[in-house]
C-alpha cells in the first residue's frame, strides 16, 4: 500500500518536473552550433563545443539575453557536405532559429551556404577559411581569416623567416586545402620561392607512399601540408619511415593536439588564428585562458576562441535587435569599422562589405613534443 | 644526365616497394574473401571489419594492457579467428538453405553491425600504436641501396604475406580439411554423403580467412600508422576487387589480384596522378574483367545444373 503511495507521488512528480523543463525549454533562446563532433575531425569539434558552450554558462550566469536562458543546439555533420546539408536544412526550417554558429570545415560551409541564403539566416563561421564563401552570401559571416591572407602568410614567413627556397606541396582534395596551396603558390611566385611539385589525396587515404616517393626524389627543403590533422601526421610520419629529411609545415587544420602523439613532427609549424600562450594578450583575453583551463583542463585552441566570440556575436545580435533573421543579419552588416567592433577574446572584431574579418595570423611549432608560439612571428 | 637516369631508377625501385608492399596487405585480405567464396559462393561482405577489428584488438592489448606486441599479435589473430567461426555460426550457417541473396544481406548487416560496434567501444578517432609499443627493429633499414629505402617491417610484411600464402596452398592441397573443402566447393550435397561433416569444414574455411584478415590489418596499423573502426569498409571493397580481378574462389588468384591491383594504385599514383589513384586501380580492374570476365586466373565455370 505504502509502496504504491510513493510510486504515485513520484510518477506525478516527474511529471511536473517534466511540464516544468518543456516550459523552461520553450523560454531560451536556441542558438545552434554545427561542427563535426563525431569521426576523424571530432578534436577540432571538440574545441567549437567547449568554446560554445563556456560563452553561453557565462551569459546564462550573467542572466542571460533579455530574461531568456542561451541553449547551445549541436548539429553533428562530420565535415561531410551532404551531413552539412541536412544539419543546415533542420536549422532553417525551424522558426526558434535566428542564427547559426557553423560550420567548420570549408566544403561543409559551402554546402550549407545556399541554404541558409534561401531562409534568409544568418550565420557565423568560426573556422571556415575559404576565400569564396562571403562573396558568395549576404547572410554568411565568419570569424576568422581567409586562406587567401593565410596561404600568403605562409608563403612570406617561409622565405623570411626560414629561408627555405625549394617547396613541394602535398594538399587533399577539398575546399579549404585546394584553396590554401593556390593561395600560397600565388604568392610563392612573388617571394622567388619554387614548387618542385604538386601531389593530391583523398581523405580515405592511408597511404602515403607513391606521392611522397616522388617529393623525395625531388629533394625539396620543405613539404607543405595544407590538408587536416588526421592525415598530416600519417605523412610525417611516412615521410619519416622513408628516410626524407625535410621542414613540414602546415595552415590552422594541422593545428591539433593528435600531432603532439607523432615523434616525427617535431619541428613542424603551423599558422593559427589563436595563441594561448600569447605574452602580448589582452585581458580579456587572459581571463578566458584562465576560465576555459580551469572547465576544460586544456588550453583552448583556436575552434574553442573563434567559437566563443562567434556565440558572443550572435548573442550581442539577438540582444540589440531581437530573435528576426534578418533584423540580425543587419545588425553583423553594421559592425563594419574598427570604431564599432565587437571586443572578442581573439581581438576587436568587425566585417567587411562581404562579412568577412581582417585578422592576424601566428606561428607556433612543436617542440618537445609540445605546441609553443615561434620565436619570430610576422 | 647520368645522374637523372640513376633518379628515376631509384624512384621506380621505391615505387615497387611501395607498391609490393600495398598488394602483400591486399593479398592478404583479398584470399579471406576468395576463400569463403570458392567453398559456399558468399562474398562475406564482413570480412573488411574482421580485419578491422584484429587491428583494434592488438592495438588495446599492447596500449590498455602493455601485453608485447609479440604476444597480441597471434592473440589478435586467434581471436579474430574466432570472431570468423562466430559470424558463420550467427548469421551464416541458419541460412544455408535460403536463397543467396538472403545471406549476403546478413552478410552486409553483420559489416554494419560490427563497424558500428568498434565505434561504440574504440569511438570515431583514428588511432595509431605508439611508437614504443614495437619492436624497435622494424623502423630500422633492411636495405638501403642509394634512395631506395627497405624497412625491416616491409621485409615482415612481404615475409609474413607469402609465409602465409605457401602455408595456406599447403592446407588447401596436402591435407584432409583441405581435400574436404575442395570437395565441398564441388558439390555439398555430395560431399557430406561421402562423411565430410560440411559445417566444420566451413567453419574451418571461416577461421583460416578471418585470421588472414587480422593479420593484414595489424600490419597495415603499423605500417600506417593509422586504425579507425570503418578502416575495413574501403579496405574491404578494395580487396573484394582484387579478388574478382584475380578470379574470385582462387587462392593463387586473389594473391595476384591484391598485387596487381596495389601496383596499379602505387604506380598510378607515382607517375599518372595521384588524385586519380584509386580510380586508375578500378579503371585496371574494369580492363581485366571486360576482357577476362572470370578475372585472371578463374576458371569459366559452366553452370552446374
Amino acid at each position: 500500500m505504502k509502496g504504491k503511495t510513493l510510486m504515485k507521488s513520484l510518477a506525478l512528480g516527474l511529471l511536473v518536473l517534466a511540464f516544468a523543463v518543456t516550459a523552461f525549454a520553450a523560454d531560451t533562446i536556441k542558438i545552434p552550433v554545427a561542427s563535426p563532433f563525431t569521426g576523424q575531425l571530432a578534436s577540432f569539434g571538440e574545441g567549437v563545443k567547449n568554446g560554445a558552450m563556456l560563452k553561453a554558462e557565462e551569459v546564462n550566469a550573467a542572466g542571460g539575453v533579455n530574461g531568456k536562458k542561451v541553449e547551445i543546439v549541436l548539429g553533428d555533420e562530420l565535415c561531410d557536405p551532404k551531413e552539412a546539408a541536412n544539419v543546415a536544412t533542420k536549422f532553417a526550417a525551424d522558426s526558434d532559429v535566428s542564427i547559426v554558429v557553423g560550420h567548420l570545415c570549408s566544403s561543409a560551409t559551402l554546402a550549407a551556404l545556399p541554404i541558409y541564403k534561401d531562409a534568409k539566416l544568418p550565420a557565423i563561421s568560426p573556422a571556415s577559411t575559404n576565400p569564396t564563401i562571403g562573396k558568395s552570401s549576404p547572410y554568411y559571416f565568419r570569424n576568422v581569416y581567409m586562406d587567401d591572407f593565410q596561404g600568403s602568410f605562409l608563403a612570406k614567413y617561409v622565405k623570411s623567416v626560414k629561408g627555405w627556397e625549394k617547396i613541394t606541396i602535398f594538399y587533399e582534395t577539398n575546399d579549404y586545402s585546394i584553396g590554401l596551396k593556390d593561395a600560397f603558390i600565388a604568392e610563392a611566385k612573388n617571394q622567388g620561392l619554387k614548387i618542385l611539385g604538386t601531389e593530391a589525396y583523398t581523405n580515405e587515404t592511408t597511404d602515403f607512399t607513391p606521392q611522397l616517393t616522388k617529393f623525395r626524389a625531388m629533394k625539396p627543403d620543405a613539404l607543405f601540408i595544407p590538408g587536416y590533422a588526421p592525415q598530416g601526421t600519417l605523412i610525417v610520419a611516412q615521410a619519416a619511415k622513408l628516410g626524407m629529411k625535410v621542414g613540414f609545415f602546415g595552415a590552422d587544420g594541422i593545428d591539433d593536439a593528435m600531432m603532439l602523439e607523432n615523434p616525427d613532427a617535431e619541428g613542424l609549424f603551423v599558422t593559427t588564428p589563436f595563441l594561448a600562450d600569447n605574452p602580448n594578450a589582452s585581458d580579456v583575453t587572459k581571463a578566458f585562458v584562465k576560465g576555459y583551463k580551469a572547465k576544460f583542463g586544456v588550453e583552448p585552441n583556436w575552434f574553442a576562441a573563434n567559437t566563443y566570440d562567434a556565440v558572443g556575436m550572435a548573442v550581442e545580435a539577438i540582444k540589440n535587435v531581437g530573435a528576426d533573421r534578418e533584423k540580425i543579419r543587419g545588425y553583423l552588416a553594421g559592425i563594419d569599422s574598427p570604431g564599432k567592433a565587437y571586443v572578442g577574446v581573439t581581438g576587436p572584431t568587425y566585417f567587411d562589405a562581404n562579412g568577412d574579418v581582417i585578422k592576424g595570423a601566428f606561428v607556433k611549432e612543436i617542440k618537445g613534443g609540445k605546441w609553443i608560439s615561434s620565436q619570430k612571428q610576422l | 644526365m647520368h645522374q637523372n637516369l640513376l633518379d628515376s631508377v631509384s624512384l621506380l625501385g621505391q615505387q615497387l616497394v611501395n607498391g609490393i608492399t600495398l598488394g602483400s596487405v591486399y593479398a592478404l585480405i583479398a584470399v579471406g574473401y576468395t576463400m569463403v567464396y570458392g567453398v559456399i559462393q558468399l562474398i562475406n561482405f564482413a570480412h573488411g571489419e574482421v580485419y578491422m577489428m584484429g587491428a583494434m584488438l592488438a592495438f588495446t592489448m599492447v596500449t590498455s594492457f602493455k601485453i608485447s606486441f609479440w604476444i597480441s599479435f597471434p592473440v589478435a589473430i586467434v581471436m579474430c579467428s574466432i570472431l570468423g567461426i562466430l559470424l558463420d555460426v550467427v548469421a551464416y550457417r541458419p541460412l544455408r538453405r535460403a536463397p543467396r541473396l538472403a545471406a549476403l544481406i546478413t552478410a552486409i548487416g553483420m559489416s554494419l553491425f560490427l563497424q558500428n560496434f568498434a565505434l561504440l567501444i574504440w569511438g570515431s578517432q583514428i588511432k595509431a600504436f605508439p611508437r614504443q609499443t614495437l619492436p624497435a627493429v622494424f623502423f630500422k633499414p633492411a636495405v638501403s641501396l642509394g634512395d631506395i629505402v627497405v624497412t625491416w617491417l616491409q621485409v615482415f610484411i612481404l615475409t609474413v604475406a607469402v609465409g602465409m600464402m605457401i602455408g595456406l596452398h599447403a592446407v588447401i592441397h596436402h591435407t584432409k580439411v583441405g581435400t574436404a573443402m575442395r570437395a565441398i566447393a564441388q558439390d555439398k550435397v555430395t560431399a557430406s554423403l561421402m562423411g565430410i561433416n560440411v559445417n566444420r569444414v566451413i567453419s574451418f574455411t571461416f577461421a583460416i580467412g578471418s585470421a588472414m584478415g587480422a593479420v593484414a590489418g595489424v600490419l597495415v596499423g603499423i605500417y600506417y600508422n593509422a586504425i579507425w573502426p570503418t578502416m575495413g569498409y574501403i579496405a574491404g571493397i578494395k580487396a573484394f576487387a582484387a579478388a574478382v580481378l584475380g578470379g574470385i574462389g582462387s587462392v593463387p588468384g586473389a594473391m595476384l589480384g591484391g598485387g596487381v591491383l596495389g601496383m596499379a594504385e602505387v604506380m598510378g599514383a607515382g607517375y599518372i596522378s595521384s588524385a586519380y589513384r584509386d580510380g586508375i586501380a578500378y579503371a585496371v580492374m574494369i580492363l581485366v574483367i571486360i576482357f577476362k570476365p572470370s578475372g585472371l586466373l578463374g576458371k569459366s565455370t559452366v553452370a552446374k545444373v
